[in-house]
């Protein structure tokens, strides 16, 4: 009897501890999202604290904050340098010169992904450095670099770097130190960056020009920031602008807040997604463990408790567990969020010093979000419970499945209703686009749901479909009907998996489509079969000299060979992107554009094409005068439309004459197109015009598919970004497998028991257990691969009219889901299975 | 204190399907300690019908449970045909219950997710052979379940799923069929109609069976009686009738107070 009692306990802690621990899970994501959030936060303000430590005021050009994309015209001249320093409340005065650079590493390749890289004058006061090994730079052809740039180039002290800016020719430097920042940082949020002497610093920024990017100023003692400002006002005039350091720190801190704002939603979205996703994983465990509680429900209604006591006692038993758990897992959820801050703050910010701030509302909300999800889960098991007849406290132990008919009707009525929506918005019944964009995308979530809910009526057919696999072996048998023995418990733990696998397969899907909607364009467009060019991701844009051109037409197999230039330029005011080439007309034609009105032969000075719907912008047409300002220009020019190209992604735009680029941003080309004459060697022909562009190491040449890959690669990374995301809602889903494995274990230990007592052994008991495991995670990742595919498929029909034509199936990523769905079943069978296997039979059958 | 010599078997076939040689078992240790067999000493006749009796505790299921192999013996040893238990690992008394070893328990544990049809040719399964299918059918035509082969457990009775229990307990010709209380959850109809069929089972077709029961009139069913009390044997009846088992029960309810009535 006390065997029986606590093997009892037992159970029950076991049964306590799994419901307990998704509440725990939701509620330490909440908590953690919070606290990761706040943390970077703090983290990044720290960091832009650090920057020009110990000044009052800072003066810098007029619109600083402007980089890549546009020139810094004109720095803090050396005049107003000498005037600042001339003020009596200036105690010391420190200099930056910075700005984009390229620098190619040993690879001869341009260093540098996503983060940029930068010069700096050695010694600048923006941020503090400390040099690692070697020197700081004495000479105009010494650099230091930081250990970013180490890493990541391959080049290290001693060695040559090759440098170059917008305006400036490669340079030879050699590296003479190697540094890091504060903190023991390696980069400034991983950019890489090369410190060279302040007149070297200035010929790469400004073509020599005695001028600053920033000049830091101390006040001299007694004088306040604000004095300090007051007084250089004469000083700085309207060519500059002053600020003290605090307001500066204060911009830099409110940019960085409005970034890890975005952060925090991101992450606390997927939180919510995970936390959703617990709900099905409480459910579950609520209705599995009053299940096995049915006969002393029943047991209690018999001697006259009434519904209400019922219910009350199973969501007080809730609320009480929920309470107990989510502050648990608050506990843990503040902890990981601290612990995760350094992690991200390594990864992303690149730096070891991290501040941990912990919200108030942080374990608050995760209690909240734990104890709201967990009597919501109970509600439905709990109402359920107290409809338990008195009866069944008499009825032997082996009991029908509930009917699945009010959900499965409910489910068919929900999908019908989004399939409405779907319809509706795909067929644009609606007025105005978003309005059918809307609908199709609501009519998406809501099919969702309503696949969701008829999972349990899916779950039979599927789960024998599956089960064909397995019916070899008699213990696979055995498991796969156990698998469709509970449609509910087996539908509500696949749901959790399929909520996961639908988002992931929806938005690799949807980008897959995206992906393959350009590329088709693409080859259907474009006449050239290679492309001059260089990484998109590059600090300055990546160019070669025209001058190449006539060579790379002379190459044989070359029919036509056409170079871009490209400038974001002040259009009748609006920013525009403007196009120039030598042969306009042959460059449209390669790039498959379409002339609708006027022409595109021999553009003349003061004459400009553009495409339809960037003329319909301005509400100008042809004949019409635009005035342009480039970004080198000084002054505005006219220009007559003199032809209209139809919309097409590759060509739309403005185009001038060659003549203008001059005044562009890049006033070297940065694309050219090359036609391959047909029946020549494409591989012969490229190998030829790379041996033209030997010495141009920052552009390479590419075929259609090397091109493509540059250009989408972001869609790559978005995907793998999105997966990892969602691999935390696949965690619960898991330990929701884990989770009714074990309590179906337990349930049964009656009936394993008995297997095991006519002779089942321990590998056939492990096997039928992992079998049942494996359908069950494989038919929640089947339902969200095929619901995923048709989210992924509604949302690309309803972007069809926005060029995006192509539905196109992620096959690779897809048979990876089912692949780790198999491998999830396997994992999540390990505990559960060998449990089962060490089931006592003697206690399982004797019956006391 | 245990007997010098047990009380020698009657062997009245010429073969003893089940030996146990002085087996002890305890459980748990010091004060707490309880000795469920002390010396226990017994055979069981190949293609006989006997019925392990004794009050409520006295040991009957542990008994069993060593002898079908389910428990082990701290001295002591069990045979089933030549095979012995005594120092066999799991596998190899996983494989024994398997092949040599046919169980009908109290609760009719039959798997609610397969058919009356399925539950009965598990034993087979689970070893993977083919159960030979005219012996099959001749014990589902004796238990007069043919009708009810399609169905799954929970729409058959408590007494057709004993006699599911029972098919399947034979379905594999074991050595021999232990049964713990086989009829103590049935009405007395049912409890006649398997006790019945076990009966042919020996008479017809040769079937060894153990049966431990508290009601004297399943007894009656069995060729010979032991019974046991506080853990030893102490009684041993051949061809019993039900009268003559409350007769012996009551000669010895002087000296251990019957704990359980049948229920
Ligand atoms: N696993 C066990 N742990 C401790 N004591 C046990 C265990 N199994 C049986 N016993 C004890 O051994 C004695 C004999 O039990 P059992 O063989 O079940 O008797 P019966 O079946 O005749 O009622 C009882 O006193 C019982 O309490
Ligand atoms: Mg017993």
């Amino acid at each position: 009897m006390l065997r029986a009692t606590l093997k009892g306990m037992a159970a029950r802690k076991a049964r306590l501890i799994l419901t307990s621990l998704a509440v725990v899970l939701g509620s330490a994501f909440i908590a953690s999202a919070l606290v990761l959030t706040a943390s970077i936060r703090a983290t990044v303000a720290d960091l832009s604290g650090d920057a020009y430590r110990g000044a009052d005021v800072l003066v810098q050009p007029l619109e600083p904050e402007n980089r890549g994309d546009r020139l810094v015209r004109d720095g803090v001249t050396a005049e107003t340098l000498a005037a600042i320093e001339s003020s009596e409340d200036v105690a010391e005065v420190s200099t930056t010169v910075s700005w984009m650079v390229n620098a190619l590493g040993e690879d001869g390749k341009i260093v540098g992904g996503f983060a940029p890289t930068l010069s700096v004058n050695w010694g600048d006061a923006s941020v503090e450095r400390e040099l690692r090994e070697g020197r700081a730079p004495e000479t105009d052809r010494e650099v230091a670099v930081s250990a970013q740039f180490v890493t990541e180039s391959g080049l290290g002290l001693g060695d040559t770097v090759t440098a170059y800016a917008l305006d400036t020719d490669e340079t030879a430097y050699e590296i003479v130190g190697v540094y890091g920042y504060s903190g023991g940082r390696d980069s400034l949020s991983g950019a890489t960056e090369l410190a060279f002497t302040t007149p070297e610093a200035q010929r790469l920024v400004f073509g020599g020009e005695d001028a600053y990017t920033a000049v830091a100023v101390t006040a001299a003692s007694g004088v306040s920031a604000d004095d300090l400002l007051a007084s250089l006002e004469p000083a700085v005039g309207d060519e500059a602008q002053a600020i003290t350091r605090q307001a500066y720190v204060d911009d830099l801190n409110a940019e960085s807040a409005e970034a890890t704002k975005l952060i925090g939603y991101f992450l606390l979205g997927f939180g919510l997604i995970a936390v959703f996703v617990s709900v099905f994983l409480i459910a579950n465990t609520f209705s599995i463990v009053i299940a096995g509680r049915l006969k002393e429900i029943a047991m209690m209604r018999a001697i006259g408790a009434g519904r209400g006591q019922i219910t009350r006692s199973v969501l007080a038993e809730a609320g009480l567990l929920g309470a107990v758990a989510s502050v648990v897992g608050a506990g843990i959820g503040v902890a990981a969020g601290a612990g995760l801050t350094s992690v991200v703050a390594n990864g992303f910010l690149d730096t070891a010093s991290t501040s941990v701030a912990i919200p108030w509302t942080a374990p608050l909300a995760a209690v909240a979000v734990g104890v709201g999800v967990t009597v919501l889960s109970a509600l439905v098991p709990a109402v359920r419970a107290s409809k338990t007849p008195p009866v069944e406290a008499m009825r032997a132990a082996a009991k029908a499945d509930k009917p699945i008919l009010g959900v499965t009707v409910t489910g068919l009525l929900v999908t019908l209703l989004g399939a409405t929506g779907i319809v509706l918005g795909l067929n644009e019944t609606f007025d105005g686009d978003n309005m059918n964009l809307m609908s199709a995308a609501v009519g998406a979530g809501v099919v969702f749901v309503g696949v969701a809910l008829l999972t349990a009526w899916l779950s039979k057919p599927v789960v024998a479909l599956l089960g064909a696999v397995w019916s070899w072996s008699f213990a696979g048998r055995l498991g796969r009907l156990n698998a469709a023995r509970n449609p509910r418990r087996t539908a509500v733990t696949a749901a959790a998996l399929m909520i996961g696998v639908t988002l992931v397969t929806a938005t690799a899907t949807l980008l897959t489509s995206v992906k393959e909607s350009l590329a088709a364009q693409f080859e259907s467009s474009i006449q050239a079969e290679l492309f001059i060019t260089g990484p998109v991701t590059s600090s300055v844009p990546a160019t070669f000299d025209p001058e190449l051109m006539d060579d790379v037409r002379a190459v044989d197999g070359v029919d036509t060979a056409v170079e871009l230039y490209y400038d974001v330029a002040q259009v009748d005011g609006t920013e525009q992107s403007v196009n120039a080439t030598t042969d306009l007309e042959g460059g449209i034609a390669l790039f498959g554009g379409e002339v609708v009105e006027g022409t595109v032969e021999n553009l003349a000075e003061g004459q400009t094409v553009v495409n339809e719907s960037s003329a319909d912008l301005l509400g100008a047409g042809l004949g019409d005068t635009v005035a342009m300002t480039f970004s080198r220009g000084t002054e505005s020019r006219e220009f007559t439309i003199v032809g209209i190209l139809a919309d097409n992604a590759d060509t739309d735009g403005w185009y001038v004459d060659r003549s203008y680029a001059t005044e562009f941003y890049t006033p070297k080309p940065t694309t050219a197109l090359v036609d391959v004459a047909d029946g020549a060697d494409v591989e012969e022909v490229t190998a030829d015009v790379e041996a033209v562009l030997a010495d141009e190491p920052a552009v390479s040449v590419q075929n259609h598919e090397e091109y493509l890959a540059q250009v989408t690669v972001f869609f790559d990374y978005a995907i793998i970004a999105i997966q990892l995301l969602l691999a935390l809602a696949m965690i619960v889903a898991v330990i929701g497998v884990v989770n009714t494995l074990v309590l179906s274990v337990l349930e049964r230990t009656r009936e394993l028991g008995m297997l095991r007592a006519m002779g089942m052994t321990r590998g056939q008991t492990t096997r039928m257990v992992t079998v049942e495991s494996v359908t069950i995670a494989l038919f929640g990742a089947l339902l969200g691969v095929g619901t995923g595919l048709l989210l992924g498929w509604i949302v690309q029909q309803a972007l069809a009219p926005s060029g995006i034509e192509e539905f196109a199936v992620p096959t690779a990523l897809i048979a990876a889901y089912l692949g780790a769905a198999v491998l999830v079943g396997l994992l999540a069978a390990i505990a559960p299975a060998v449990r089962a296997s060490k089931v006592d039979i003697l206690g399982a059958i004797s019956y006391e | 204190m245990p007997l010098a010599n047990p009380p020698a078997p009657q062997i009245t076939r010429t073969r003893s399907a089940v030996t146990a040689s002085n087996v002890w078992r305890a459980y748990g240790s010091g004060e707490a300690q309880v000795v469920a067999l002390r010396d226990v000493s017994v055979q069981f006749a190949s293609g006989a019908f006997t019925a392990i009796m004794g009050p409520s505790g006295s040991g009957k299921s542990t008994l069993m449970h060593c002898l079908a192999g389910l428990d082990t013996t701290d001295r002591g040893t069990v045979h089933i045909g030549d095979t012995a238990l005594t120092g066999l690992g799991d596998k190899a008394l996983t494989k024994l219950r398997r092949d040599k070893i046919g169980f009908i328990f109290q609760q009719f544990n039959l798997l609610p997710t397969l058919t009356a049809e399925e539950n009965i040719l598990l034993p087979a399964s689970i070893a993977g052979v083919k159960a030979d299918p005219e012996w099959v059918a001749r014990i589902i035509a004796t238990l007069d379940l043919s009708e009810r082969l399609t169905h799954k457990p929970t729409e058959l009775s408590g007494g057709q799923q004993q006699r599911v229990a029972c098919a399947r307990a034979l379905a594999t010709r074991p050595e021999v069929v232990f049964a713990d209380e086989p009829t103590g959850n049935l009405d007395t109809r049912s409890s006649g109609e398997v006790l019945r069929f076990l009966r042919r089972s020996v008479d017809d077709f040769g079937q060894t069976i153990v049966m431990v029961t508290h009601d004297p009139g399943a007894a009656a069913y069995a060729d010979r009686v032991v019974f046991l009390a506080d853990g030893q044997i102490v009684e041993d009846l051949h061809r019993p009738t039900a009268d003559s088992v409350i007769d012996t029960m009551r000669g010895f309810e002087n000296r251990v107070p019957l704990a359980g009535e049948a229920r």
